[in-house]
């Protein structure tokens, strides 16, 4: 008895915590369960139902479609091409970006706002009109040709092929890539790199041994947070493959609008969440490393 | 690096002239502003040298032009007898020590210390046993895993004082390297850093704004302000016969004290004191507080005032004397038993001639 009302009093506060905080967390939670975490399951089970031949969808539920997956070598290539493909532009983002962020992070003052509202300012535009852009420069007719054949040059095709999508996608992805790497490059010290080159290491050797370690976090954190946007990119795809370019997302769209076999493009979602968790455990694995 | 016979020095081959560093009309100018002016100076091989001033005087400035990080806009930096002045940073074989300790986060103590051996392909053996030596001077033995952010401030600089000597550089820089720790580390440290200066006998220049620190531990001062030299010379030089009215207040404490200057002598409270030649009109007198002898008599010689305010703080007694309207502050050393005096009282100061600076009031 006396035990028990000598504890009395330390419980209140903390069941009183632990319901404040269900408190905060319940209207976010709920917003996720209704808006993300439903329609998610939703199209899970959507997989697993029955396609008829006349292409309608059927609630019964079967393992063709998900068979279908593992047979049909189209779909193992296009997951294979769609990762490489957004690799490879993920990359060529970062190389493209990396100067760019580190001679924002030295800049100062007015300079660096210029400079910042200047990277940001592509994203106050929408990526069509941005794509749209880029069909103006780059289409058989585009800048780029007309360019060309007024030097002389032969024309060089640049659309509705793997070159246009890269070209697009890089730049539509640049800005997201600089803010990432500026957020992760907190870690750089100008007096850091002033005490290596006292100790005796040239400009390269500094960029290779202390630069580069200190930039990994946010080097890894734009590299995911581009790959996952490349991965599920459409609009520039679509616009700049003009059909000829087989990635996830335009292939999802073709299944759930053009063909109409919803199992199919919801088995196709489901694994394109599948390889952006695989994303995020490298993504984590590599800063363990890193830090 | 404790072992001397196996340590020749790099570059140290012959002292040209009569310095090991010399620095002859070093400028170094910005847009609008002059940082440093003209600045020259000779430090012999082993001498561990202050550069003092208060913040923006040019002291880190002039640093940073010898070690190469801000390009000079004149002058010339010879490094026993070699013109360093155009040379790039990394080659010039210096060791800088920051008042941030800009140690590598995301390398191991072991590894910041090695990086600058590293940097000059010395064998990896060698790199090992180095490394373990000049861990082992800064009495970190132990830490070698460890990663600079987990160690503290004090251990930090060690780290930071290590790094920078085992590459044994020509001349050992040292930018306020004290002034990021507590009083005690600081008073430790200071000693240390003095007794590994010594003990390996190379050449180092202090940058700090803290006399206490310029006095104690360096074999010269460089005071500076405004980006100007105002005088080089030994701490009992500086403090004892400092050349501006600059050095005087900033070196030591002291009274400033205003007083008439006409015919070669400047009058204050009633008593004439010798003045430099050519000065006249107002001028500033100043003196030592604890240079000054004080007796209740009046009447008897000396300068005549009375007790504003008495401070007992134990081993020193500070009487605030008010002079003809300036306060005059005396500092008496305690031997116990003496009776302090009351606000009020009537005092007569005096003191040794050699004891008193006249400066002219400009400055």
């Amino acid at each position: 008895m006396s035990a028990a009302t000598a504890l009395a009093p330390a419980l209140p506060p903390r069941r009183s915590r632990l319901g404040l905080i269900v408190a905060l967390l319940a209207p976010i939670a709920l917003i996720n369960a209704i808006g993300f975490l439903a329609p998610v399951l939703n199209l899970a089970r959507m997989s697993f139902y029955e396609v008829e031949p006349t292409g309608a969808m059927r609630e019964v539920y079967t393992l063709a479609t998900w068979a279908k997956m593992v047979t049909d070598s189209f779909y193992a290539e296009l997951i294979v091409n769609s990762v490489s493909v957004s690799l490879g532009i993920t990359l060529l983002t970062l190389v493209c970006s990396y100067p760019i962020a580190l001679y924002l992070h030295r800049s100062t003052g007015t300079w660096k706002t210029i400079l910042l509202v200047l990277v940001i300012s592509p994203l106050l535009t929408s990526a069509v009109v941005r794509t749209y852009g880029w069909i103006a420069i780059l289409s058989d007719s585009g800048l780029v040709n007309n360019s060309l054949g007024a030097l002389g040059l032969p024309p060089q095709r640049m659309m509705f092929n793997l070159t246009g999508v890269t070209i697009g996608l890089t730049e539509i992805l640049m800005p997201y890539m600089i803010l990432a790497l500026l957020a992760g490059f907190g870690r750089l010290d100008p007096r850091i790199e002033e005490a290596a080159s006292t100790l005796g290491a040239p400009p390269f050797t500094i960029f290779r041994r202390i630069i580069l370690p200190l930039t990994l976090p946010g080097i890894a954190l734009g590299c995911l947070l581009c790959f996952v946007l490349a991965v599920s990119s459409f609009i520039t795809p679509k616009l700049l493959g003009g059909g000829r370019v087989f990635l996830l997302a335009t292939e999802i769209y073709d299944q759930a609008i053009v063909t109409l076999n919803w199992p199919l493009a919801a088995t196709l979602s489901i694994l394109v969440l599948v390889i952006f968790g695989g994303a995020l455990v490298l993504y984590t694995r590599a800063l363990r490393a890193i830090l | 690096m404790t072992d001397q016979s196996t340590a020749p020095d790099q570059g140290t081959n012959g002292t040209a002239g009569e310095g090991f560093l010399s620095i002859r009309g070093l400028t170094k100018r910005y847009a609008g502003f002059t940082a440093v002016d003209n600045f020259d100076l000779e430090v012999p091989k082993g001498e561990l040298v202050a550069f003092l001033g208060p913040s923006g005087c040019g002291k880190t400035t002039s640093l940073r032009m010898i070690a190469g990080l801000v390009p000079a806009t004149a002058g010339r930096i010879v490094v026993g007898g070699q013109d360093l002045t155009t040379v790039e940073t990394h080659r010039r074989d210096m060791g800088l020590v920051f008042q941030s300790y800009a140690l590598f986060p995301h390398m191991s103590i072991a590894r910041n210390v090695a990086f600058g051996l590293e940097m000059r392909k010395v064998p990896k053996d060698e790199i090992a046993r180095r490394v373990r030596e000049a861990i082992a001077l800064v009495h970190l033995t132990g830490k070698e895993e460890h990663k600079p952010a987990q160690l503290s401030g004090g251990q930090q600089q060690r780290v930071a004082l290590a790094r920078a000597l085992v590459i044994r550089p020509s001349i050992l820089l040292l930018d306020e390297p004290l002034s990021n720790l507590d009083a005690k580390l600081r008073d430790e440290m200071r000693n240390e850093i003095r007794d590994i200066q010594k003990s390996l006998g190379i050449t180092a220049i202090f940058v700090t704004h803290d006399q206490g620190e310029a006095l104690t531990m360096c074999d010269k001062v460089v005071v500076m302000n405004e980006g100007r030299l105002e005088q080089v010379g030994t701490p009992v030089d500086l403090y004892e016969r400092p050349k501006t009215a600059f050095v005087a207040s900033f070196v030591g404490r002291t009274n400033r004290l205003k007083a008439v200057a006409k015919d070669g002598a400047a009058e204050f409270a009633g008593q004439r004191v010798p003045a430099p030649a050519g000065l006249s009109g107002p001028v500033q007198v100043m003196i030592r507080p604890h240079r000054i002898a004080l007796s209740p008599s009046t009447g008897s010689e000396g300068v005549t005032g009375t007790i504003a305010r008495a401070i007992f703080s134990g081993d020193i007694l500070q009487y605030d004397v008010d002079v003809g309207g300036q306060i005059v502050s005396v500092e008496l050393a305690t031997r116990g038993g003496e009776t302090v005096l009351a606000p009020g009282t009537q005092v007569s100061l005096s003191w040794r001639p050699q004891d008193i600076f006249v400066y002219g009031a400009a400055a």
